[in-house]
């Protein structure tokens, strides 16, 4: 278990949610691929705090900080789709186009 | 470093059950079992923060993620969608481009690793333990993180409630529903 090792799984883990962001169509779908992507950067702070901060314990109370500000944005988030899903009845993003510019 | 073979063969199983539960996360179809691998991934998450030996983070990881947002997440899914009815698949044109696109970023990031040489790592064991990380967390000293804490106290508060504000129905829709 190596710093590179980590950082390669972060990376890895990063791609898969940006995979999961371009291709899902269902707005929690692309919310679930969102969380994918906070997590792999959660990891590369743990994994630069174990093995080599000078200041490790700050690397894990910013981490503590993310996962905490993730759970707020998913609170809105969550309640933005459902509010979306009683205007509209479904959450394809495709459909949702009321603030596009119509002339592009 | 006599136990390291162990906490290796632990580290590459856990990675490789995590980089597998999110490519299932990102490619099933239904969007319920995607929640479900998602909390899989998140569970794998907490085992290496703890190989990492960040305890507290592990824990938290499993409390916040697993307990609170993927329970809020299935919820969601559980109120929004008629479950299988219809499912959202994008086009496969779509889909090349996409893979196309994170498969770049799969490949910078071992371009870019195996060019950064790695000195001597520290291997540092008890950064994030329970009582240094609420000693850090709480005291109001230069290196303390009072400020931030409360801080976020408030911002858990205010999207709380701009939650509830969002996903209520308003008043005069209520009354049109019930006539």
């Amino acid at each position: 278990m190596t710093l590179q090792a980590c950082l390669l799984l972060a990376f890895l883990l990063f791609a898969i949610g940006v995979y999961g962001i371009l291709t899902r169509r269902n707005a929690i779908g692309i919310l679930i691929s969102m969380e994918l992507m906070l997590n792999a950067a959660n990891i590369n702070f743990i994994a630069f705090a174990h093995f080599r901060a000078l200041d490790a314990t700050a690397g894990a109370v910013f981490s503590l900080f993310i996962i905490a500000v993730t759970a707020c944005e998913m609170a809105i988030a969550l309640a933005i789709a459902i509010a979306v899903y009683r205007r509209h009845g479904h959450l394809d993003v495709d459909e949702l186009t009321e603030l596009r510019d119509p002339d592009v | 470093m006599e136990s390291l073979p162990l906490k290796d063969i632990l580290f590459y199983l856990v990675a490789v059950v995590m980089v597998a539960t999110a490519l299932l996360t990102v490619v099933v179809k239904n969007i319920l079992h995607s929640a479900v691998t998602l909390s899989a991934t998140f569970f794998c998450t907490a085992v290496l923060y703890f190989l990492l030996s960040a305890e507290f983070l592990g824990v938290a990881q499993v409390m916040v993620y697993i307990g609170g947002v993927i329970v809020f997440v299935v919820f969601t899914i559980l109120l929004t969608s008629r479950l299988g009815e219809y499912a959202l698949e994008a086009g496969k044109l779509r889909k090349i481009a996409a893979a196309f696109f994170s498969m770049i970023i799969a490949v910078l990031a071992v371009v870019i690793l195996r060019e950064s040489h790695s000195s001597v790592a520290l291997e540092q064991s008890d950064y994030a333990t329970l009582a240094v990380i609420g000693k850090r967390l709480l005291s109001p000293g230069d290196d303390g993180f009072i400020l931030p804490f409360e801080a976020i106290s408030l911002l858990l508060l205010i999207s709380l409630i701009g939650a509830v504000s969002i996903a209520r129905v308003p008043r005069d829709d209520k009354n049109k529903e019930a006539e």
